[in-house]
């Protein structure tokens, strides 16, 4: 064959697993020789489990960390219920990266204002552990954080403690309802950004959540008076190549694989509202 | 390099041209004509106006393995498998060899270049074959096609009452009339063209077409074009610039293969993602993904229809919600001045 065929997918295996949420775990992947590829923060990539099948996730690692790729993944489907059964030391397909990624150069020098909510904290975790080990490109940072329950929180080690000992960062963390023990914020995350009122300033927001959670921050964003290129988001579409061919992510004349899943609100807004 | 072939001897060239690899041609299969592979006693219909489904499928087939899966414990060994044959694919007509240069656009000018497709096109040699006849569904002119000639042939054939002509395009073009020797006949001195086809009229209005509909994705027409529709999915499959797959698994945890195969925007799966969320729920949303991938998705990257008027689904659609309708109803149609 002339090309590389981009579908075929190169040998992992599976490094450990953490047990994360009741449903949710992340698995720490390796390749042959060392990392599968190279990626920046906000990229996917396609895990396969025989015969089960084939499906995209966001790697959460940040690029810095050389060892491994990292996937915080939830239990909602065929392949990530496959996933969710395999133990250390399995082998699996995998292939990428695949995606723009965060647009990393226009965020430089900006402060930045994360908010994630359950399982979406998985794009945003790759590239907050790019930004502090990248902590002087980037002004002040804000993390908003929120969860179902105490108990729906991934990476709660680092939300809870390690990440609020890094320089100039804040971190804002919020609960659907009252828990015991949980001494953080009680209420939904767009409401809780509502109360913290940021001031767009110099600011990015970059937010990845559900869709209702998304829906109802951006309109937060917009009363705080964020302009549309001021905001970013990831948008999730069902994916079946990964190289903008397949058919399934298009809309209007992008691929999400491909010239996504990043997009600003400015951007979006340009585009069919069908996702 | 130019050459002749009675017709009574064709069916001498195509088992020699068979003996080197699968030999795709307009083949009569009960009422319609398919391409297929040419196998002895096969029925050529070189006159047929269009086969039933395109010949897309010699370049995308509808299911292709490209490679096979091995696990042992927790090792896991994959192995791809590629075509390795020459394929001839012969009676192409202009319309559907103009909708395989609109998928190269896709599958080879776009990055990552499709390799699979690739290897299929690079081993592919292509004898288009000149229209003689149109059918009262064949609109290919409004598309810039010249049903007498297809540019981007390797061999262009031209059919009479008599014989078949063949004059070679490019190196691939003479290699394979340089290959079949035997069974030609010079023909250097005469002059080939194609006959004159008059296609249908549908009145139909294609520029700025593209451009307008960016402002009609919520137009009320949407809510009243797609009703019709079966959602069969039928004008996905027989249509020649459409591509979308599938990409799936066969086999058990020990061994098996992962192949791709042709889907359909038209089916409620296509989009539904893990956890039930799908973006084009109803046959409005899909109906409205389909046409405006062909009338304006499509020609914001590629500056370029992604229709080429062969008529398929005005002929096979059962509701007749064909790409005519649809253009006609997003405002493309010629209106007369008074």
């Amino acid at each position: 064959m002339s090309s590389v065929n981009p579908l075929m997918p190169q040998q992992a295996t599976i490094l450990d697993i953490t047990e994360e949420t009741p449903d949710i775990k992340t698995l720490r992947v390796v390749g042959k020789e060392g990392m599968p590829f190279d990626f920046m923060p906000g990229q996917c990539a396609m895990l396969s489990v025989f015969p089960v099948g084939e499906a995209i996730f966001s790697i959460t690692s940040s690029p810095t960390c050389r060892e491994c790729l990292e996937f915080s993944i939830k239990d909602v489907g065929s392949v990530s219920g496959a996933l969710h059964c395999l133990t250390p030391g399995q082998q699996i397909g995998i292939r990428g990266p695949y995606g723009n990624g965060f647009p990393i150069d226009q965020m430089k020098g900006k402060d930045l204002l994360f908010i994630g909510g359950g399982i979406g904290l998985a794009p945003l975790r790759s590239l907050i552990g790019y930004c502090f080990d990248h902590r002087q490109d980037f002004g002040h940072i804000d993390i908003v954080y929120g969860a179902r329950s105490p108990a729906d929180m991934i990476r709660k080690s680092e939300v809870r403690e390690t990440w609020r000992q890094e320089p100039d960062t804040s971190v804002y963390l919020t609960v659907d309802a009252e828990f015991p023990d949980w001494d953080g914020n009680v209420g939904f995350v767009p409401n809780y950004v509502s109360e913290l009122a940021f001031t767009p300033g110099n600011r990015v927001a970059v937010t990845c959540g559900p869709p209702i959670m998304i829906k109802f921050v951006l309109q937060a964003l917009e009363k705080l008076k964020f302009s549309p290129e001021q905001v970013i988001t990831t948008l999730e579409m069902r994916m079946k190549c990964g190289v903008g061919k397949c058919g399934r992510c298009n809309l209007g004349p992008v691929y999400v694989c491909k010239d996504g899943p990043v997009f600003s609100l400015a951007e979006l807004n340009a585009l069919p509202a069908e996702y | 390099m130019k050459k002749v072939i009675a017709r009574e001897k064709l069916p001498e060239l195509w088992a020699h041209l068979a003996a080197q690899g699968p030999l795709y041609l307009p083949i009569q299969d009960g009422p319609v004509v398919l391409f297929q592979p040419w196998a002895e006693g096969a029925e050529v219909n070189l006159d047929a106006v269009n086969s039933a489904v395109s010949p897309k499928d010699i370049f995308l087939p509808r299911e292709e393995t490209f490679m096979h899966y091995r696990t042992s414990g927790r090792q896991l060994e994959m192995t791809p498998v590629e075509a390795n044959e020459p394929v001839t694919a012969f009676g192409v007509h202009p319309c559907d060899l103009k909708a395989i240069e609109l998928l190269d656009r896709v599958f080879l000018d776009q990055d990552p270049p499709d390799a699979l497709y690739q290897n299929r096109r690079d081993k592919t040699t292509v004898v288009a074959l000149s229209c003689r006849e149109a059918d009262p569904f064949c609109f290919c002119s409004d598309f810039g096609v010249d049903p007498a000639d297809a540019p981007g042939a390797d061999v262009m054939a031209y059919l009479t009452d008599s014989s078949l002509l063949l004059e070679a395009r490019t190196e691939k073009g003479k290699a394979l009339l340089e290959q079949s020797g035997d069974f030609l006949a010079d023909a250097s001195k005469e002059s080939f063209s194609g006959k004159e086809v008059t296609t249908a009229d549908f009145n139909l209005q294609l520029e700025g077409l593209a451009e307008n509909l960016k402002e009609r994705f919520d137009d009320p027409v949407w809510d009243q074009l797609y009703k019709s529709c079966l959602g069969c999915g039928v004008c996905t499959y027989v249509c020649p610039t459409c591509y979308c797959f599938d990409v799936e698994d066969f086999g058990h945890e020990a061994e098996g293969e992962r192949f791709r195969c042709w889907d359909s925007c038209m089916y409620g799966h296509f989009t539904e993602m893990a956890g039930g969320h799908n973006p084009r729920p109803e046959r409005k949303e899909r109906v409205r993904q389909r046409f405006l991938h062909k009338l304006q998705y499509y020609p914001e990257i590629h500056n370029e229809i992604a229709c080429v008027g062969c008529g398929r689904c005005l002929r096979s659609c059962p509701v007749n919600l064909d790409i005519v309708q649809a253009i006609k109803a997003l405002g493309g149609e010629t209106v007369e001045q008074c």
